[in-house]
């Protein structure tokens, strides 16, 4: 049956601000969505000039590098000085070329294993030398490169008496690059999830196995990605290189040679008298810029790839 | 090595060893050996790249501190290595690099967070990952080449037309161009991406719960943001400013580039300079002996200083941290 | 019994989606559909909402309640691929395409959370007045007086007159949980949706904020969406029974006085749910 409900009498307290608060509020509403209105757009518009220096960049390099990349000669041969006669004669890079990939290399080798065990490390371990180890590779990280060029310069060049040499660059290089394989590796570690890790000790395999066999390959593609940009960044760096790689001028794979090497090229060229050596740099950097984005961007999408394949 | 569950008892490994408990981190296998000696090769690394440098410029140091830290003018090859011009340069570059890259990056950082419709954020945060891959020699390039002509031949003619130019800029536009101005414009475009990138992480991991409850409220969008996610992500926004300013002082070769190259003291940005870490690369070529510590000693200057910014950030974006677990 | 008596009760008991007038309505639904993407969420929604009265919404979970809550001071703008169709209306104005803004709508229907949520970077008054001082409102002797207001009906006055400089985080979790509320009620809304207000604290809390919701109803009206049943039969007078369908969307089964509901209900799956059969 049908109810006839009840009404309760509604006693309402309280409202006697409501009519002030609402009067005021009224008034200004207003006035604060032009605010808000306002201080977004001026924060697309901070958006946008951050945009400006790399679209600026990306057109000069384009446009003043292309012309000079397209040249197999630029790859090919030895640099020359132009002269007088012939103010064209700029050469080739190819011994930068064959000097960045040589730096990198050796650099490559003496720091991913290192830096990539100093990574499990950290991310396995609780120890105070764990913990100031996490410190130090941070802080390493952000340090001024043109010092990891004084370090080789005092170690390798000089202490060690090896000399100006691909080695003393490469070491230089490495000390660069080790920070960031750690924090890399530690963090791709960390991420893989601890139940992997219990599942494999809860079957009884011993934990190193369980940390090699299991966690181990569970994290490659994060140490792998680390590496890639620990790469990429030291391609690109001609601080820790200035100062220790003697600048040869032939194509050299030998450690104890001196070495160019493709940022050096530029800086020492940039500010050459000659227009043609000023054109030239802008199409080593067109190659090194090409190439550091490639390797970036590679590097994101193969971690974002396997991400979304988990 | 900190997570170890012993087996049960009655069960042998695939190995038919019994099994063993290992407690807490000492596990003796080699795998354990193996990480060990590497962290240990790494902190010699680390201690030997502190080490040397130091040991190379103690002579400067014990000797010669004052006049590196206050006296204005660098005199090769023997002396006396005045370091002021390179400290107020390293200063006044990083600071004003550091103005730039916080107002432009901090709008930038709300607009990819809270302004760009979704699908536009992954692209906008590539642009910026982009623009930290450019390697700083290109921007030097790029500065050098490109930006001090424009300052030559386009703003300083137009400061000089200004009633009084004299007086108020003196005499700009040495040097090509270059100049601790220009230097500041170059490393702030390059610090931008350090700042953006961590900004972007403190800002959007401020709960959505009170993202919600403020325009619950009917606060507007921009309230929300300066009332609410500004004032928590506060800490962490300070530990990305030291980190993007400890980045402006160690930048070497696209200072080098642009700055000039003057040691010595001026009077505004105007005019060419140079800092600590563009000067080492500059000199180092050339240098002998006594010259060599004083640049050491300068390493040394440069390295405390970046260290100490990027420990005071690294404890900042810590503390950032704990204010959001509370939450 | 009455012939034509009868048909009118057979037609109440025929169309268990309206319910019989009672009160004046603070809120109507009429045909309130919730979708994602085109993915319908929630969907014929049709109930009045009646003034100083607290409605409650109930269900399993996955059965929209919050969804639904949500769309009632417009949550779902901020989603984007989020629709929501139908009318609802706040004293007769449609809260969508009326003569209202998001803003305006946002004051005069406020939210509680499922977790305590007050700002960490404010005090415990700063917390209370944050409504007012984001809808520009300044002066201190409004802001004084709504704090005191709201904080009392909030039942916390008490407890933290002497320290409301202090931080909020200070608080316990069932203290921060009404200072929520005062927060909420300090702009002097008509109505306050509240969303499982009580599922992250204790049950000393818990009671707490049960035992205000008697004296809140006198000033607003209450929309709570609650999974605990007992809940809503001890603190609520109107229930709207909601239940997930084949097609994973929500609907609405039943909407009855929360007498009716528990003891008497119309539909069998809501007497299941009540039955506690599922859930």
């Amino acid at each position: 049956m049908s109810e006839i409900i009840e009404l309760q009498e509604p006693v309402e307290t309280g409202h006697q601000m409501r009519d002030e608060i609402r009067q005021i509020s009224d008034r200004v509403r207003a006035r604060r969505q032009i605010r808000s209105r306002i201080m977004v757009v001026l924060c697309g518009t901070a958006f946008l000039i951050s945009a400006v220096p790399l679209v600026l960049l990306l057109f000069q390099l384009f446009d003043r590098g292309l012309p000079v990349v397209l040249h197999t000669s630029f790859y090919t041969q030895l640099p020359s000085t132009p002269t007088l006669i012939s103010p064209n004669a700029t050469g080739g890079v190819s011994n930068a070329i064959i000097g960045t990939l040589v730096l990198t290399l050796y650099a490559s080798i003496m720091a991913i294993p290192v830096g990539v065990l100093v990574g499990v490390y950290l991310a396995e371990s609780d120890s105070k030398l764990a913990a100031s180890l996490r410190v130090i590779s941070q802080t390493m990280a952000g340090a001024p490169s043109i010092l990891m060029g004084l370090f080789a310069f005092s170690f390798v060049v000089r202490d060690l008496g090896i000399g100006f040499s691909a080695l003393a660059g490469s070491f230089a290089l490495a000390v660069l690059m080790l920070p960031v394989i750690i924090i890399s590796s530690e963090i791709a570690v960390r991420g893989v999830p601890h139940t992997l890790r219990e599942a494999g000790l809860a079957l009884g395999a011993k934990p190193h196995k369980v940390s090699m066999k299991i966690v181990l390959p569970a994290a490659v593609t994060g140490i792998v990605t680390g590496i890639i940009l620990a790469m990429s960044r030291a391609i690109g760096e001609t601080a820790p290189v200035l100062l220790v790689i003697g600048g040869g001028y032939i194509n050299s794979w030998k450690p104890l040679d001196p070495v160019a090497a493709l940022p050096l090229s530029i800086y020492e060229n940039a500010k050459s008298e000659w227009p043609s050596l000023r054109t030239e740099v802008w199409g080593i950097a067109l190659v090194l810029v090409v190439f550091v984005f490639v390797l970036s961007l590679s590097a994101r999408m193969w971690a974002s790839r396997k991400q979304q394949a988990r | 090595m900190s997570i170890v569950i012993p087996p049960p008892p009655d069960f042998t490994s695939h190995e038919e060893e019994v099994p063993e408990f290992n407690s807490g981190t000492s596990s003796r296998s080699w795998y354990h050996y193996v990480l060990i000696v590497a962290s240990l090769l790494f902190a010699a690394v680390s201690v030997g790249f502190i080490g040397t440098i130091l040991w190379n410029a103690w002579p400067e140091i014990t000797h010669h501190s004052g006049t590196l830290l206050t006296k204005n003018g660098w005199q090769s090859p023997l002396g006396p290595f005045g370091g002021l011009a390179m400290i107020v340069g390293t200063l006044e570059t990083s600071l004003v690099a550091l103005i730039i890259a916080v107002i432009i990056g901090l709008g930038t950082s709300i607009s990819i967070v809270f302004i760009l419709p979704r699908r536009f954020r992954n692209i906008a945060a590539t642009l910026v990952e982009l623009l930290a891959a450019v390697p700083s020699v290109v921007y030097g390039l790029w500065g050098f080449l490109v930006l001090a002509p424009w300052m030559l031949n386009t703003v300083i003619p137009w400061l000089n037309s200004w009633p009084f130019a004299k007086d108020i800029w003196g005499n700009p536009g040495q040097q090509d161009g270059q100049s601790l101005l220009l230097a500041s414009i170059v490393l702030g475009v390059m610090i931008l991406p350090t700042f953006v990138a961590i900004s972007r992480e403190v800002i959007s991991v401020v709960p959505n719960d009170l993202i919600e409850a403020s325009l619950s409220l009917g606060a507007t969008r921009w309230q929300m943001i300066r009332e609410v996610i500004l004032p928590t992500a506060k800490i962490g926004l300070f530990g990305a400013t030291f980190l993007a300013l400890a980045r402006a002082t160690g930048e070497t070769v696209a200072v080098a580039l642009v700055a000039g190259g003057v040691a010595n003291v001026q009077s505004h940005l105007l005019y060419p300079g140079t800092s600590i870490a563009s000067w080492i690369a500059t000199e180092f070529g050339e240098a002998q002996g006594n010259e060599i510590a004083a640049l050491m000693a300068l390493g040394i200057l440069l390295m405390l200083l970046n260290f100490g910014l990027s420990l005071i950030s690294r404890w900042l974006v810590g503390r950032q941290r704990k204010v959001l677990a509370v939450v | 019994m009455d012939q034509e008596f009868m048909a009118q009760v057979e037609a109440v008991v025929e169309t268990p989606n309206e319910a019989p007038v009672r009160g004046t309505a603070a809120m109507q639904l009429k045909g309130v559909a919730v979708s994602f993407h085109g993915r319908t969420a929630v969907r014929d929604c049709t109930f009045d909402v009646t003034k100083n009265r607290v409605t409650s919404l109930i269900g399993p979970s996955g059965s929209g309640k919050t969804t639904l809550l949500r769309a009632l001071n417009r949550l779902h703008d901020l989603t984007p691929g989020a629709k929501v169709a139908g009318q609802i209306l706040l004293e007769g104005t449609d809260i969508y395409r009326g003569d209202i803004t998001v803003t305006e709508l946002r004051t005069r229907v406020g939210m509680v959370f499922q977790r305590p949520n007050p700002f960490p970077t404010m005090s415990i008054y700063e917390n209370a007045v944050s409504g007012l001082r984001f809808n520009g409102i300044k002066k201190k002797s409004i802001l004084d007086e709504a704090a005191e207001a709201s904080l009392k009906s909030a039942a916390l006055w008490d407890s933290v007159q002497g320290r409301l400089k202090v931080a909020a985080s200070n608080l316990s979790g069932g203290e921060q949980q009404r200072l929520c509320i005062a927060r909420a009620l300090a702009m002097d809304p008509e109505v306050l949706l509240m969303d499982e207000p009580t599922s992250a604290l204790d049950p000393i809390a818990t009671l707490k904020i049960e035992e205000l919701m008697t004296e809140l109803k006198k000033r607003v009206t209450v929309i709570i969406v609650t999974h605990n049943m007992q809940q809503a039969a001890r603190i609520s007078d109107d229930c709207a029974f909601l239940l997930m369908g084949e097609d994973r969307a929500g609907e609405l089964i039943e909407f009855e006085t929360t007498e009716k509901i528990f003891n008497n209900p119309i539909d069998p799956r809501t007497l299941d749910y009540t039955l506690g059969r599922f859930g």
